[in-house]
């Protein structure tokens, strides 16, 4: 498995993983999260295991299970850790600790060398630590969280040996240290691997969607922070001087009410426009979405408050020009002028747009530069070799501010 | 050799130039060294040549602290304790002219930040200038980085260009390659000039007739 890897991701970032692999192997890694299916998590630990087991690490994966009750009451938390106003009371937060212990009927902690926790669902179980260190993976902004539902659950968070957050300014202190590991891309997922042009062709046809013209894409959920509207109105701009094609992709979210409301509001906004293309696509569309971007002239990301915001890396890998909005972990991933360009506005979205789509050799280049970007710094070795980064600094006890010599 | 970096958050965060200031006094040495000689590690713009001076200029918009600061080359000094010191010159002499600096955007704030480096070998030896040339034109940027940027902390200066004088007796090449300026490239432009400055030699070492 790791050996598909050969000649995509840097060469550097395989020799150490082999070179921590031997350190490790026949230790225990256990990940544990909330589901097992759907989004980024999951997404991502079902390609990182094979992996783990390939380099003699023994890998484990566990999904807490938990009643309708425990399940709303998390929702609150990650809301609230978000900033967001929500009630949880003492008996609550019982409900909470109550079916991680329950859990532990099925998940074995005995005799584990390192155990990663994510998010806040399970972050109680270190309450029951029997061994190894223990890791709280965060995977939401926690910088400007409530701070009663902050205080509560850094109770928990607090006890881990370390944390493990995507972005800098998504960190809250808690005493413990802190490292920052950005999420990352599969290069050999359907959502990332080279496409032919049949498949490629295949998905326009099946979508309806011309290839005359240049095709300006956004995929994400229709979700008010990722500006759909605001789109449009650039795509608008652009028209007056460039002919052009809009596609705004996503799926329908299941946890997010708002969802068809905002996408009944992005329709009336188009106004039947034939030139905007407005899709549905199904849950699990990974080879469409990939097809999508690859028959995509220019990439928008622009989100008004975003997470990560992963599908940019995904159009860079795919060699596309992209223009996000400067928020969450969009700068990270777009280096101004450089491999893209951020944006604070919908008129300098739609000013980009135009830029690029006049200067296509500009638009190769930094397409290009974005592709070795991602290269570098967001594919899921780089991510795994992170991981056990942290892992073996924290078992050795060196601090390795001074370099640490694997 | 190569290194890579894994950041680690101190929890220090500046809102404007006073905050940061305030925190370049007393943050640890390893942050400091993150945010000036790590810069290079990074796939940076070239306008800069550290993190802080990066930050003063897209964030808090104040281009000529940002000139000033790029211009403080962290290899000149002796050790991190005189770099802080060189920094907080910068800053204090530009706050005494101006000093009512402005607020950056919430969210886009300095976070301070250190890293944990981890050094390991990658397996490629090169025994002779032929070997050398193949090996720097595919190593990973951060293989460039340990051997370019890094190595002026441990010894004062670039590994190719001491292994190339001391190892391959070449003075003329190592002067070449101490020659290429380390805060006007990126990584990638690093490595094009070095390919550069040994072919060019190779070139003019079958020009010259020997008697």
């Amino acid at each position: 498995m790791i050996s598909q890897y050969s000649g995509i991701s840097p060469k550097g970032d395989l020799i150490l993983l082999k070179r921590l692999g031997d350190k490790m192997a026949g230790k225990s890694f256990l990940h544990i999260n909330s589901t097992k299916a759907g989004g980024g998590v999951a997404e991502i630990l079902h390609r990182m295991m094979p992996i783990l087991e390939e380099l003699g690490i023994q890998a484990r994966w566990e999904v807490i299970e938990g009643d309708e009750q425990f399940f709303d009451i998390t929702k609150k938390i990650h809301n609230a850790l978000q900033g967001n106003r929500e009630i949880i009371t003492k008996k609550m937060w019982q409900h909470h600790f109550d079916i991680n212990k329950k859990n532990l009927e099925a998940i074995r902690l005995d005799d584990v060398d390192a155990v990663l926790i994510h998010d806040p669902q399970p972050a109680p179980l270190i309450t029951f630590k029997k061994s190894g260190k223990w890791i709280w993976r965060c995977h939401i902004d926690v910088s400007n969280p409530m701070k009663e539902v902050c205080d509560h659950l850094f109770q928990y968070c607090g006890k881990y040996d370390a944390a493990i957050f995507s972005v800098a300014r998504f960190t809250k202190s808690m005493g413990i240290d802190e490292y920052i590991i950005p999420p990352s891309i599969d290069p050999m997922s359907d959502k990332n691997r080279e496409l032919t042009k049949e498949e490629i062709n295949e998905t326009a046809e099946k979508l309806n969607l011309p290839q005359d013209r240049p095709i300006i894409l956004q995929v994400s959920r229709f979700d008010k922070f990722k500006d759909p509207t605001g789109v449009i109105e650039a795509y608008r701009m652009v028209k007056r001087y460039n002919d052009c094609v809009l596609v705004l992709a996503g799926s329908p979210a299941t946890d997010d009410p708002e969802g068809a409301a905002v996408l009944a509001l992005v329709k009336e906004f188009a106004r039947s426009d034939p030139d905007i293309h407005i899709l549905l696509l199904p849950p699990f569309s990974d080879k469409d979405i990939n097809a999508l971007q690859r028959m995509s002239t220019i990439v928008l990301q622009k989100s008004l408050k975003e997470g990560f915001g992963l599908t940019v890396a995904e159009a860079m890998w795919k060699g596309k020009p992209v223009i996000g909005g400067a928020v969450g972990g969009i700068p990270l991933q777009i280096i101004h002028g450089v491999t893209g360009f951020l944006v604070h506005s919908i008129e300098g979205a739609a000013f980009r747009i135009r830029q690029f789509l006049n200067n296509p050799e500009m638009a190769k280049r930094m397409g290009e530069k974005g592709k070795d970007h991602i290269r570098q710094y967001f594919l899921i070795t780089r991510q795994i070799r992170d991981y056990l980064s942290i892992w073996y600094a924290l078992e050795s006890g060196e601090k390795g501010t001074s370099g640490l010599r694997i | 050799m190569e290194c890579v970096t894994i950041l680690k958050a101190t929890g220090k965060k500046a809102r404007n130039i006073h905050e940061l200031r305030t925190l370049i006094a007393l943050i640890s040495d390893e942050s400091l060294f993150h945010h000036t000689y790590q810069y290079f590690l990074k796939g940076h713009i070239l306008e800069y040549t550290n993190d802080f001076a990066h930050w003063v200029a897209e964030s808090l918009e104040e281009r000529a602290l940002s000139e000033r600061l790029s211009n403080v080359d962290p290899f000149a000094f002796k050790d991190i304790p005189s770099l802080r010191q060189g920094l907080l010159e910068e800053i204090d002499d530009f706050m005494e002219q101006f000093p009512e600096p402005r607020d950056a955007l919430p969210g886009d704030e300095f976070y301070f930040n250190e890293t944990v480096t981890i050094i390991f070998p990658v397996g490629i030896q090169a025994k002779n200038l032929a070997e050398f040339l193949l090996a720097i034109r595919y190593v990973d940027p951060a293989c460039v980085y340990y051997h370019f940027y890094e190595a002026r902390i441990r010894h004062g200066n670039d590994d190719f260009s001491a292994w190339i004088e001391e190892v391959l007796g070449n003075p003329e090449l190592a002067r070449s390659i101490r020659a290429i300026d380390p805060f006007m490239h990126n990584i990638e432009g690093i490595r094009m000039h070095i390919v550069d400055a040994v072919e060019n030699n190779v070139r003019h070492a079958m020009e010259v007739i020997t008697p």
